[in-house]
C-alpha cells in the first residue's frame, strides 16, 4: 500500500511523483516552523557552560523532577477517575437528561487555569462560599485546607482537564466490541470483570491519547502553578527569566523539559500504536442500556458532583461577581473590546492551525513511515514547551530575522499556532485512522483525481476530526495567557490578559466578568463540535 | 473534468488571512505615547487622564509585569514601540539602566525629586514610595513585642507569621535593604528563622496577609503600607495596627521602594516624554499618582495621604534605591541559599 499512495497521488499531475514530496516538503516545513522556539532553547542552552549546567542541575532539578512528575501522575489518575467513571455511565446507560449530561462533563474546558485556581482560592478562603461552610462544620478552629500544594494544584489540573479523558473514552466506549463482552459474560465473568478485563484494555488507547492531552497540558501549565506558587519547570523556567534576568539558565531547564515531554510522548504513541490492532474491527452494536432508577440516581448524584466542583462553583462565583460589576457599570466599550480582540485571536489561530497541520497528518497518514510519524511527533514540541519560552523563542527570531512582522498581530499569532499545532494534528492524525487505502482506490477507480478524491472522498470523512482540531486550538487559543502577555500588539489586550491583571490586583469584579465571557464565547464551539460527533455516531 | 483545488484554496485563505492580521493592528499615531506600565491600570489611568486632558497628548498603557515588560524591552532593543518604562520596583528600574535601556533625563527638570528617590545619572525618577512595616493584630500576644522586622524571626511567632511567596518584587528589595544595612550573616539568620516560623505557608498576595491577621490566625506579617489602609477601608474595626520597624536609636530604619518611570532609548517621542515625566513630578501629578494608592510623593513638599504616617515622623533606611538593582542578584542568592519557599 506505501507504493500506492505516492503514485496515485502524484501521476495525474504530472507523473513524477513531484506532488507527493511536495506534500512532504509542506509537512516538514511547517513542523520546521513549529520547531523553531525548540532551536532558540537549544541555542541559548549551548551557551550554558558545564558548570552552570552542574549547578542546575544540583540545586534545582531533583526537586523540580520530583514535583512534576509527581503532579503529572496525580492529576492523570485524578483526570482518569473523574472522566472514565463519566464517560462510562453516559456511554452505556441511557437516562433522563444524558444529553445534558454529556455538556456538564464538558463544559469544564472553557474555564482556564488560573481562573480556576484564582476561584477555589478565594472560595476557600474564611469569608469565602466553601471556607465559611468549612467553619460551619468544623468549627472555627480548623481553618479551610489550602490549596498552595500538590494537592491544591492536583485538584485544580483534574477539575480543569478531565473533560479531554471524558471525551476520548467516551467515543472509544460507544463503539464497544459486543462480542467480546458476551463472551466474557458468557463464561462467567462478573460485571466488574469485564470491565477489568475486556473494557479497559480496549479503553486503554483512548484513555492514552486522553491522558497525553492532559499531561502535556500538566508539563506545561503556567496558570495554576504561578497562582498556587507549585515549584514545577514551568514555573522555575518562568522564575529564572522573570526574576533574574536569566535566559540561558531558563533554556537549560526547558530543554530538559522537552527530553521529560518526548520521551512522555514516544511512551503514549507505543500504547497508542496498539489501538488499531485492537479496535480495527468493531460491530456496529450500540450497548446502550436503559438506567434503573437507582442506577439513575447514582449517575445524577456522581455527575452532579462532578459537575458542581468543575463547573457548578466557578459559574456560580463569575455569576455573583459579574452581577456586581455590571451594577456597577464597570462592563464598558473596552471590556467588549478585549473580548473582541480574544474572539478575533482564537479564530484567526484556529484556522491557520487547522490549515497547517493538515499536510503534516495528511502525509503521515499516507507514508505510515517512521520519518513521517517523526515528523508529526515533533510537531508537538510547542505544546511542551511553556508558553513564555515559545514567546520568547518567537521574539528573538522575528527580531533578528523578520522585523518587518514585529509590531502586529503576526507573532502572537505565530506563537499560539506554535503552541496549540499539536492539538490540530493529533485531531486530524486520529480521524485520518480511519482512512483506507481501498476507499481512495474507490475514488480512483471511479474517475476521481486526487483533487476530487481529496475534495469528496478524504475531507468529508475528517471533517469531524477536523472541527475537533479547531474547536480544541480556537478554545486553548482563547484561554491562552504567557505568551499573549508577551507578544501582543502594544495596547492590545484581551480577556485572559485582563484577568491576570485584575486577578492580581485582587480586582474580582473585573476578573470575573471576563473569565464568564470566556465561557460563553467557548459555547457555540463545544456546541459545533458536539453536534458533529453526533452527526457522526448517528450515521454510523 | 473540473478540479476544485480545495487545499491550495484553503491554504490561500489562510495565508491572506494571516497576512491581513499582521498588518492590519494599526501603528499608534505619531502624537500618542506608549507606556510599558508594570502598575495596575487603576493605579495609573486616572493621573494618565489628568495628562491627556490638560496636554492633548495621548497615551497606551501596554500593562503587564514590571519584569516581563522590562525582558520584552531588553529583547526588543531599537524597535521597541515603548516610549516609556513604568515600574512598581526601584530594582527593575536600576537594571534597565545597567543594560542600557533608558535615555538621560534633563537634570533640571528632576531637581525636586530628592537624589535618593532617582538614578544617579537620571535614567529614571521614582514618583511614589511606599513602605515595608509591620502588620500586627492588636488583640494578640504580639501586640506590642514587635519592634523591628529582625522580630519576625522570634520562635514566638512560629505559625503566626505571615510572608510572601520570594519571588514578591517588594519582598526582594525589603531584603536587599536589610541586607544592606545590617549584613548578609544577620540577614541569613533571620530568614532562616522567618523559614521556621512559616513552616512553608507562605502568602502570594498581601492583601491575604493582612486578613490573616485581622482574622487573628496570624498575629503579624511583613507588607507594604498601603494594603493595611486598604483593609482598613473596608473593615474599619478590624482589630491590626501599623508598626514602623527599627525606629530604635541604632535601628537600621524603615526599608522604602519606589514605583517610577524611565524614557526609553530608543524613542522618537522624546520631547512628549518628558512633558509626561514633567506633570507626573509637577505638584498636582504627585498628588495624584501617590494618592490613589497612598503612597509618599518623591516630590519634596508634597505631602502623602492624612490617612498614613508622615514621611518625616519615622526613620527610613539609608539605602539608594538604585541599590535594589545592583543588589537583586545577591538578595535573591541568599533568599536561594535558605531555601525560602
Amino acid at each position: 500500500m506505501a507504493a500506492f499512495f505516492p503514485t496515485s497521488f502524484s501521476r495525474s499531475i504530472s507523473g513524477s511523483g513531484r506532488r507527493f514530496i511536495s506534500l512532504g516538503g509542506l509537512a516538514a516545513a511547517v513542523v520546521l516552523l513549529a520547531a523553531m522556539p525548540l532551536l532558540y532553547v537549544v541555542y541559548s542552552s549551548l551557551q550554558l557552560s558545564v558548570d552552570q549546567w552542574f549547578q542546575l542541575w544540583s540545586s534545582r532539578l531533583p526537586e523540580l523532577l520530583w514535583n512534576t512528575l509527581s503532579l503529572a501522575v496525580l492529576v492523570a489518575i485524578g483526570c482518569v477517575c473523574l472522566g472514565v467513571s463519566s464517560a462510562w455511565w453516559i456511554a452505556r446507560r441511557e437516562f433522563p437528561g444524558r444529553r445534558l449530561a454529556t455538556w456538564l462533563m464538558i463544559l469544564p474546558l472553557t474555564v482556564p487555569t488560573y481562573v480556576f485556581a484564582h476561584i477555589y482560592t478565594t472560595l476557600l478562603e474564611e469569608d469565602g462560599w466553601l471556607g465559611q461552610l468549612w467553619i460551619t462544620l468544623f468549627g472555627n478552629d480548623n481553618s479551610p485546607p489550602d490549596l498552595y500544594n500538590i494537592w491544591g494544584v492536583t485538584l485544580i489540573l483534574s477539575l480543569a482537564g478531565f473533560s479531554y479523558v471524558f471525551l476520548l473514552a467516551r467515543t472509544a466506549l460507544s463503539q464497544p466490541i459486543r462480542s467480546l463482552e458476551e463472551a466474557a459474560q458468557i463464561q462467567g465473568a462478573s460485571a466488574f470483570e469485564v470491565f477489568w478485563r475486556i473494557n479497559l484494555p480496549l479503553l486503554r488507547p483512548a484513555i492514552a491519547a486522553g491522558l497525553a492531552v492532559v499531561v502535556l497540558h500538566v508539563l506545561s501549565d503556567f496558570g495554576a502553578v504561578s497562582m498556587l506558587q507549585y515549584q514545577t519547570f514551568t514555573l522555575a523556567i518562568f522564575q529564572q527569566m522573570e526574576g533574574r534576568y536569566d535566559h540561558q539558565a531558563a533554556a537549560g531547564l526547558s530543554l530538559i523539559l522537552v527530553m521529560l515531554s518526548l520521551t512522555f510522548l514516544v511512551l503514549e504513541r507505543f500504547f497508542r500504536s496498539r489501538q488499531r490492532y485492537h479496535s480495527a474491527r468493531h460491530s456496529r452494536h450500540m450497548l446502550v442500556r436503559k438506567a434503573t432508577r437507582v442506577e439513575t440516581c447514582l449517575i445524577w448524584f456522581w455527575l452532579g458532583l462532578i459537575t458542581l466542583f468543575a463547573f457548578g462553583l466557578p459559574l456560580a462565583w463569575m455569576l455573583s461577581w459579574s452581577w456586581q460589576a455590571w451594577s456597577q457599570d464597570l462592563i464598558n466599550a473596552q471590556f467588549w473590546g478585549y473580548a473582541g480582540n480574544s474572539l478575533m485571536v482564537a479564530v484567526i489561530a484556529a484556522s491557520i492551525a487547522v490549515v497547517v497541520a493538515f499536510p503534516v497528518a495528511f502525509y503521515n497518514a499516507r507514508k505510515r513511515t517512521a520519518g513521517s510519524q517523526a515528523l508529526l511527533q515533533f510537531s508537538s514540541v510547542g505544546f511542551v514547551l511553556p508558553g513564555p519560552v515559545i514567546a520568547l523563542g518567537i521574539l528573538s527570531f522575528l527580531l533578528a530575522q523578520l522585523p518587518f512582522l514585529y509590531g502586529g498581530l503576526g507573532a502572537l499569532l505565530i506563537a499560539v499556532v506554535i503552541r496549540f499545532l499539536p492539538l490540530a494534528v493529533q485531531s486530524q492524525d486520529a480521524a485520518m485512522a480511519q482512512l483506507t487505502p481501498s476507499l481512495e482506490q474507490a475514488g480512483r477507480s471511479l474517475g476521481a483525481g486526487p483533487f476530487e478524491n481529496l475534495r469528496r472522498v478524504i475531507l468529508p470523512m475528517i471533517r469531524g476530526g477536523m472541527a475537533t482540531a479547531w474547536v480544541l486550538v480556537f478554545i486553548d487559543t482563547l484561554k491562552e495567557l504567557p505568551a499573549t502577555l508577551i507578544l501582543r500588539p502594544t495596547g492590545f489586550d484581551t480577556l485572559p490578559v485582563r484577568i491576570w491583571i485584575e486577578a492580581s490586583e485582587e480586582m474580582l469584579e473585573l476578573a470575573a466578568p471576563a473569565a464568564l465571557m470566556l465561557v460563553i464565547g467557548t459555547l457555540p464551539v463545544l456546541w459545533i463540535m458536539m453536534h458533529g460527533h453526533t452527526a457522526k455516531t448517528d450515521q454510523q | 473534468m473540473k478540479r476544485l483545488r480545495l487545499i491550495p484554496l484553503l491554504w490561500l485563505v489562510a495565508s491572506f488571512v494571516t497576512l491581513f492580521s499582521f498588518f492590519s493592528w494599526a501603528t499608534p499615531a505619531d502624537d500618542s505615547l506608549i507606556i510599558y506600565s508594570g502598575r495596575s491600570d487603576k493605579f495609573v489611568k486616572p493621573v494618565i487622564e489628568q495628562f491627556t486632558r490638560e496636554t492633548g497628548i495621548k497615551v497606551i498603557l501596554h500593562t503587564g509585569k514590571s519584569t516581563a515588560l522590562l525582558n520584552k524591552l531588553r529583547i526588543e532593543g531599537g524597535k521597541t514601540e515603548a516610549d516609556l518604562f513604568l515600574s512598581n520596583d526601584a530594582g527593575n528600574l536600576q537594571r534597565g539602566s545597567d543594560w542600557g535601556l533608558f535615555r538621560n533625563i534633563k537634570a533640571d527638570l528632576l531637581k525636586p525629586i530628592d537624589q535618593a528617590y532617582r538614578a544617579e545619572d537620571n535614567s529614571w525618577v521614582g514618583l511614589s514610595a511606599r513602605a515595608r512595616v509591620l502588620v500586627v493584630n492588636t488583640k494578640g500576644p504580639m501586640a506590642n513585642k514587635l519592634t523591628s522586622v529582625f522580630d519576625l524571626a522570634d520562635p514566638a511567632l512560629k505559625g503566626k507569621l505571615g510572608i510572601t511567596n520570594s519571588t514578591n518584587g517588594s519582598y526582594i528589595a525589603g531584603v536587599t535593604v536589610y541586607m544592606l544595612a545590617v549584613g548578609k550573616q544577620k540577614t541569613l539568620q533571620w530568614l532562616q528563622g522567618m523559614k521556621d516560623n512559616v513552616d512553608g505557608k507562605v502568602f502570594n498576595k498581601h492583601s491575604k496577609i493582612v486578613k490573616a491577621v485581622a482574622r487573628g490566625k496570624l498575629q503579624a506579617g511583613l507588607v507594604n503600607h498601603y494594603y493595611i489602609y486598604r483593609h482598613l477601608d473596608k473593615h474599619p474595626n478590624a482589630p491590626i495596627a501599623i508598626v514602623m520597624p527599627d525606629q530604635a536609636k541604632d535601628g537600621m530604619g524603615v526599608a522604602w521602594n519606589v514605583a517610577g518611570i524611565a524614557i526609553t532609548k530608543n524613542t522618537r517621542k522624546a520631547a512628549l516624554a518628558e512633558k509626561l515625566v514633567a506633570f507626573l513630578i509637577s505638584e498636582t501629578g504627585q498628588k495624584q499618582f501617590a494618592e490613589v494608592n497612598r503612597e509618599y510623593p518623591t516630590r519634596i513638599g508634597v505631602n502623602a495621604s492624612a490617612d498614613i504616617p508622615a514621611a518625616n515622623s519615622y526613620r527610613v533606611a539609608d539605602v539608594p534605591m538604585s541599590a535594589l538593582g545592583k543588589e537583586r542578584d545577591a538578595t535573591l542568592d541568599l533568599i536561594e541559599q535558605v531555601g525560602m519557599p
